[in-house]
């Protein structure tokens, strides 16, 4: 996949004033000199292949949102593929209000010791320094998030210049493409965070599509005039509308909160699935965990997604994506 | 009469589908016959399993497949399919793992979630999963890889594009025993795969060593102490392909690479023993 034309190495990157990767100690203290060899063929940007690399590794797989580090056990137990370290789950953000920002890095610490699968942390949209901590602190993916209350109302982190790889969040095309521009190796739709109303993630998810479905078959002209309605780059467009699907794993979020809600975007064509307060605001958080690990596995078996439904006991209260003033909702955060 | 050659790929979670690319690229280029083709499958159940002459155990997470293989009720159809018992001997059929599925294919493994994980088992070595560290340690390598030529050419083999992601090594080459690894499971916060060996006493007298295919070497020399320092067995370069028999294992991800190479050479051993089979 190309993405730019020329790769920017981090100790080079002078483009912006907002990208600063942490001090090369966090960087070079533990790679191995194979690395340097690393064959440079490639048009990607550094590190590009090993960060898309470790998204694939997670297709067909649940990431569960975590507070602490016996949560994270459960999920490990239940079969998630990754963990996602936040302070509090969004249906807390949404009770409690206020600023929601990283997680304290103890707390990212002490999960990333109690689990060996892969640990990803949230960071506010726009706050690169928490990036560059969530770096030195070692997690495997930073998930640059809606579900924070946005640092920088205008621009995204430039993600690039990172080791570590980004998530971000879309609710269309254009998004993503923009996302996947500044750096992001992997894309989730937004949903909306916290409600257990799962009518966003479908509505994100069906817009992809379409979208993507309608650039194909576009000519060069075409897709030139498309993109700047999506205002998304023509390069990337070009490529998804090669592909018929993003260029980067997709995975389905906000709002999913039972098995065959998994199994729902898992059908309508995305690579895996994140869950958030669904699993633990829920009655039987490791039972309820397990059957959503299953049902994204067997998404298109409903006689394992009957078994695997039965008898979970109480799913989160939820609330209604309808009765949300728009100043609620989540997903309109990021530009 | 002839049927077609039967591959599945281990489709619970992971990289699956990109290994059903380099499949079907590889295919055109090992002929098996008039009137037979390859066929490739998804393999979820047990039932999908049953179908299959040669599996692939694709990347992903180790903790998560191995879980929901033993939920799905898949993981002794598993064992069973790479550890044959058949006419009192041991046949293990032909099988390929990468990363994840290096490591649910060892016999030994250690640094898994704490209360151990389950193997599979296949290959007679200890896996050290994670062994390069987290994502932030993961990287490209150009390997030199002789089993994809002729032994008098290995200067001329284009390199293959190596792709470690929180990648697993082999950390020892154990004995080929009859059983479980029972030395190994005495180690601590080690697991081993059970015991697939035949009732009575029979010689396993298909049974081969583990063969090194491929090593990394050039490792620094920091990062060489730290792992001496906590206890790894060190070995020259570090071994990242084995095969053992029908079973091999590779450490870094072709499937992530437009590189076809290893698929065809695997596919041309998949052809070669499974007709082997039909002769006896």
């Amino acid at each position: 996949m190309a993405i730019n034309d020329s790769p920017v190495a981090p100790s080079t990157s002078t483009s912006s004033s907002n990208s600063a990767p942490t001090p090369t100690s966090t960087l070079t203290s533990t790679s191995t000199s194979t690395q340097a060899n690393a064959p440079s063929t490639t048009t990607n940007p550094p590190n590009f292949t090993v960060k898309d690399g470790l998204a694939k590794m997670f297709k067909g797989g649940v990431i569960m949102d975590v507070v602490n580090a016996s949560q994270a056990r459960i999920a490990e137990e239940a079969g998630a593929c990754a963990v996602m370290a936040l302070e509090r789950v969004p249906a807390d953000i949404r009770a409690d209000g206020g600023v929601a920002r990283m997680s304290d890095p103890s707390l990212v610490r002490e999960i990333m010791a109690a689990v060996t699968i892969p640990v990803m942390a949230k960071a506010r949209i726009g706050h690169f320094v928490e990036c560059q901590i969530l770096q030195a602190l070692g997690v495997d993916y930073i998930d640059e998030s809606e579900v924070l209350t946005p640092a920088d109302d205008a621009f995204h982190v430039e993600k690039h210049a990172f080791r570590t790889p980004f998530v971000c969040g879309c609710r269309g095309l254009g998004e993503a493409l923009r996302r996947i521009d500044e750096g992001a190796a992997m894309i989730r739709t937004k949903g909306e965070a916290g409600t257990g109303d799962v009518v966003e993630a479908v509505r994100h998810m069906r817009t992809v599509t379409a979208e993507i479905n309608r650039a194909r078959g576009m000519s060069d002209v075409e897709l030139r005039g498309y993109a700047k309605e999506l205002n998304a780059p023509f390069r990337l467009l070009k490529e998804a509308a090669e592909l018929g699907r993003l260029p980067v794993v997709n995975f389905a979020a906000g709002g999913v909160a039972t098995p065959a809600d998994a199994a729902l975007m898992m059908q309508l064509g995305c690579d895996g699935v994140f869950v958030g307060s669904g699993i633990f605001k829920s009655g039987d958080a490791a039972k309820r965990a397990a059957a959503i690990v299953q049902a994204v596995t067997h998404f298109r078996d409903p006689a394992v997604l009957a078994e695997v439904s039965t008898g979970l006991g109480e799913a989160m209260v939820g609330l209604n994506v309808g009765r949300l003033a728009e100043g609620e909702k989540m997903a309109g955060r990021g530009w | 009469m002839t049927r077609n050659i039967v591959v599945g790929v281990l489709a619970l979670q992971g990289a699956f589908n990109e290994h059903f690319k380099l499949l079907r690229k590889a295919s055109p280029e090992i002929a098996i016959g008039q009137d037979r083709n390859w066929e490739f499958v998804e393999v979820r159940t047990a039932q999908n399993l049953d179908r299959c002459d040669a599996l692939i155990i694709p990347g992903g997470e180790s903790t998560t497949v191995s879980l929901v293989a033993a939920r799905s009720n898949l993981l002794e159809p598993l064992r069973d399919f790479v550890k044959q018992v058949q006419n009192f001997s041991l046949r293990r059929r032909p099988t390929w793992g990468t990363c994840a599925g290096l490591i649910l294919l060892a016999e030994s493994a250690n640094r898994t979630k704490q209360g151990g994980q389950e193997l599979i088992g296949g290959l007679d070595v200890r896996v050290n999963r994670n062994y390069f560290g987290r994502q932030t340690e993961s990287f490209e390598a150009e390997l030199a890889l002789p089993f994809l030529g002729p032994k008098d050419s290995i200067g001329d083999i284009k390199p293959f594009n190596g792709i470690f992601i929180r990648a697993p090594v082999v950390e020892k080459v154990l004995p080929v025993i009859r059983g479980e690894q029972a030395s190994e499971r005495a180690i601590d916060e080690t697991v081993v795969a059970p015991s697939r060996s035949p009732e009575g006493g029979m010689m396993e007298h298909v049974l081969r060593p583990v063969e090194v295919m491929a090593t990394l070497p050039g490792r620094s020399r920091t990062f060489r102490d730290n792992v001496a320092a906590m206890g790894g067995e060190d070995e020259v370069g570090d071994i990242i392909a084995v095969k053992q028999g029908n079973v091999f294992g590779t450490s870094f991800h072709p499937e992530l690479t437009e590189d076809a190479r290893i698929h065809v050479w695997w596919l041309q051993q998949v052809k070669d023993m499974t007709q082997r089979q039909e002769r006896t």
